[in-house]
């Protein structure tokens, strides 16, 4: 016996079973209880209420919504809209940061104090003050009948941002972005994956262009099929009466949500671009430009591939980070997953089942990303040791 | 003039206030081999750093081939395109396989298309005797086999001019020999080469030039029985009775 508890191994076992025991206990507990106090209110469990009808509109969604559709399809709503801010968030975020961590290590004195300027206003002011800022702004444009008009087809105005678009429904254009998006992580995962490394480039390039073009054809499909009928193709914004109608209305709460993520974010992810740019190994671009590379080339093909590589497992932690940013959407009142799951909550009074599926909800999206990123680090990682110079 | 490959002419470098190199003058002939020796922080390598200006110049001139090098862009990615560089440190692509590492080049600035690219890769690849290794990463190569990749890599350029900037002095010794083979075989066929290298027995078996340096000016230059013989100036006796007597 006493030789049995001064096995290591059984003690390890034993230590997990007592850990694992232990929490079931406390999980079946919590349910047991909270299931027999919600019924001592007359509250029941379930999730029947997604069926119920909501009773009321959202202010923003991608695909048809109106009071006598399902809570089941305003979360669905929500979760779109939520994915559609943070996609158009981290795009923004990326292509700022890019550009201040370029601004950052140039030797350009001018472009180092606007960089240096920026991250330091921009990373300081917490987001929520930010997306106020943005929405204040946004809010206090000119009114449609005196919008900023550009070449009379994009209006800004306090109603919203006006651009023109295609006269389909929302299901299909969100079926061409989808298609888009697949076709563009196949192409990825081709790019990079090594058991593709045996075909020639210029094979390569054509398969590649190839899987786009296809991609680009389903979702062709997809809006010829969503066309609204007896619409033009094209839907330009005009103004009429007291409103701007037709184009596509990127709402103000999307538009100061999106404009502050992208601002924001931006300054985080610009200073973990420079830490990426700086770790490159002078060595390697001198290399670069000694082959008679011209800068351009230089840059694209060996100090940002270099760069991103090293920076990659941090960008990722930045880019979840920045999608449950989103949430944020509560404050200027936008219809975001978090949003429909609070107005969810407070009419049908499901709290548990509801908080259940919001952390479900962000737990599948960003471990997605992280999945995603994570297999790509993985395939384009250096291989061997690195000499550091 | 016609067969002058590169021409250094009253040429001062500066970092900051301090002088690096001193009115630099230097002509090397098509096909000269010169071998540039002398104590740490004496300039050799920032001298042929500047003829491909990874290092800038303030005041001379320098003529690559005929071209002027100055501030203007296409001389600068012409004359490197004409002149190769080995490094210290071989300064490979990390993220590229030994092959990519030699057509990337040849590809983007020759405009060479990639079968035509990667056969001529793989020639000179053979020439460094390390052909097996093209599908490889640099990473997982030995330093003698990394620095060979590189030479092939400088090589599909099929530059005029090949600088080496201490080739082997970051090599473990059981694999300074392989290295040094292969730029004895360049030297045998006419390649311009100006070396920067601490390797007397190379100098001697292959240089037309040694030249000396020490504290940013050239101080003594001979052919190599001469210079190691009967060198005329102290400070390289004293250069050469330390290195030589180890």
């Amino acid at each position: 016996m006493t030789a049995l508890l001064q096995s290591r191994k059984f003690r390890n076992t034993a230590l997990q079973a007592g850990y694992l025991g232990f929490f079931l206990f406390l999980l079946i507990a919590a349910i047991v209880i909270g299931k027999h106090n919600l019924e001592s209110q007359g509250i029941t469990m379930g999730f029947a209420f997604l069926e119920r009808a909501t009773g009321f509109d959202v202010g923003f969604s991608l695909i048809e919504f109106g009071p006598y559709d399902t809570f089941g399809k305003m979360i669905v709503v929500g979760l779109l809209n939520t994915m559609f801010l943070g996609i158009l968030g981290i795009a923004l975020a990326n292509i700022i940061g890019l550009i201040i961590a370029l601004f950052r290590i140039s030797n350009n004195g001018i472009l180092n104090a606007i960089g240096t300027l920026y991250i330091e206003t921009f990373r300081n002011i917490p987001l929520i003050l930010q997306a106020f800022f943005w929405y204040a702004v946004l809010t206090h444009l000119p009114h449609p009948k005196q919008a900023v008009n550009i070449l009379d087809s994009i209006y800004f105005s306090a109603r919203g941002l006006y651009f023109p678009g295609l006269n389909v429904t929302g299901g299909a254009a969100s079926l061409f972005f989808l298609a888009l998006a697949i076709g563009l992580i196949i192409m990825i995962w081709f790019s990079i994956a090594r058991r593709f490394n045996k075909i020639p480039k210029t094979t390569k390039s054509r398969i590649r262009m190839s899987i786009f073009g296809i991609a680009f054809l389903i979702g062709c499909i997809a809006l010829v099929i969503g066309r609204i009928p007896e619409t033009p193709l094209v839907s330009v914004p005009v103004l009429k009466g007291f409103n701007i109608r037709e184009g596509i209305r990127i709402s103000p709460e999307l538009g100061a949500l999106g404009i502050a993520m992208g601002i924001y974010g931006g300054a985080f992810l610009a200073e973990i671009m420079r830490a990426g740019f700086l770790s490159v190994g002078k060595g390697q671009v001198e290399a670069a430009r000694s082959l008679g590379l011209s800068p351009w080339y230089v840059f694209s093909r060996v100090h940002l591939p270099l760069a991103f590589r090293a920076v990659l497992p941090t960008l990722i932690n930045q880019y979840v980070w920045l999608f449950k940013a989103t949430t944020l959407g509560i404050v200027v009142g936008f219809t975001d997953f978090f949003m429909v799951i609070s107005v969810s909550i407070n009419q049908a009074g499901q709290t548990l089942e509801l908080i259940g599926i919001l952390m479900l909800g962000f737990l599948v999206m960003n471990n997605t990303i992280s999945f995603v990123l994570n297999r790509v680090n993985k395939a384009i990682a250096l291989k061997g040791t690195q000499l550091r110079t | 003039m016609s067969n002058a490959a590169v021409t250094i002419s009253g040429m001062n470098k500066y970092y900051g206030s301090f002088h690096a190199l001193k009115n630099i003058n230097l002509t090397v002939q098509k096909g000269e081999r010169i071998v540039i020796c002398g104590p740490s922080g004496s300039g050799k390598s920032t001298l042929i750093r500047c003829i491909n200006k990874l290092e800038e110049h303030q005041q001379g001139s320098i003529n690559v081939l005929g071209t002027e090098l100055d501030d203007n862009v296409g001389n600068i990615d012409q004359i490197r395109r004409e002149v190769g560089m080995v490094f210290q440190h071989f300064n490979l692509f990390p993220h590229l396989t030994v092959l990519e590492n030699c057509t990337l080049s040849p590809m983007l600035a020759r405009k060479m298309p990639q079968d035509e690219a990667e056969n001529m890769a793989m020639t000179y690849l053979e020439r460094v005797r390390i052909p097996e290794q093209a599908e490889k990463f640099p990473g997982e190569l030995s330093g003698g086999q990394q620095q060979r990749v590189a030479i092939a890599r400088a090589l599909c350029m099929k530059p005029e001019v090949l600088l080496f900037d201490e080739p082997t002095s970051a090599l473990d010794p059981e694999m300074i020999s392989e290295v040094l083979e292969v730029m004895v075989s360049l030297a045998k066929d006419g390649m311009t080469m100006l070396c920067v290298t601490h390797e007397m027995g190379f100098a001697r078996q292959v240089a037309d030039r040694v030249i000396f340096m020490d504290q940013g000016e050239i101080v003594e230059q001979a052919a190599p029985e001469e210079f190691f013989g009967a060198p005329k100036n102290e400070r390289t006796q004293n250069f050469l009775n330390q290195i030589l007597s180890h």
